[in-house]
């Protein structure tokens, strides 16, 4: 797991503008049920969560690198606001 | 549009390998002993966002609970971001 000195140089190399966070302890990884047990490592995966906090998308392996299904679940958001 | 996320990303690195990469061509796994697959979480859409208290890269804290009622949360799980995995 990266350390918040690593993750701040990995921003500062990349330029990101939000927010990177450590999961240091491994336990945000646990409770959001992507921790691999044999690798002792989390697995890519993406949650799109509303401002109720209520789980709206989920991507898991492969396809969580790719953000087109998180950018599909926002516009789900904007066309429910729209209507 | 997407003003209105506050994306967050988790870092876990630390794997010399990357885990979805391509198998090694030296030692590719035999038929007998498939790969398992990665977990898939227990979590739905629908149910409530398990909160966290994680930092941040100048060593604040940041709550899940503290984008309730204020914007939407992307919240990536990006493993090996700084290991080149």
């Amino acid at each position: 797991m990266d350390s918040s000195p690593a993750n701040k140089r990995f921003a500062e190399d990349i330029g990101v503008k939000f927010p990177l966070l450590s999961d240091w302890h491994r336990k945000a990884v646990k409770d959001y049920g992507v921790y691999n047990n044999e690798t002792g490592y989390g697995t890519r995966a993406t949650f799109v969560i509303d401002q109720s906090g209520i789980i709206k998308h989920i991507e898991e392996g492969r396809s969580a690198i790719d953000p087109t299904g998180a950018y599909q679940a926002c516009n789900l958001f904007d066309k429910k606001k729209s209507n | 549009m997407l003003k209105r996320f506050a994306p967050l990303i988790l870092l876990l690195a630390g794997l010399a390998v990357p885990v979805f990469g391509q198998q090694p061509a030296a030692s590719p796994a035999p038929p007998s002993a498939p790969k398992p697959a990665p977990p898939k979480t227990h979590l739905k859409v629908g149910q409530p966002a398990p909160d966290f208290t994680l930092t941040d890269t100048e060593g604040k804290q940041v709550n899940l609970h503290d984008f309730k009622g204020k914007q939407n949360v992307i919240l990536a799980f990006y493993i090996l971001a700084f290991t080149g995995g």
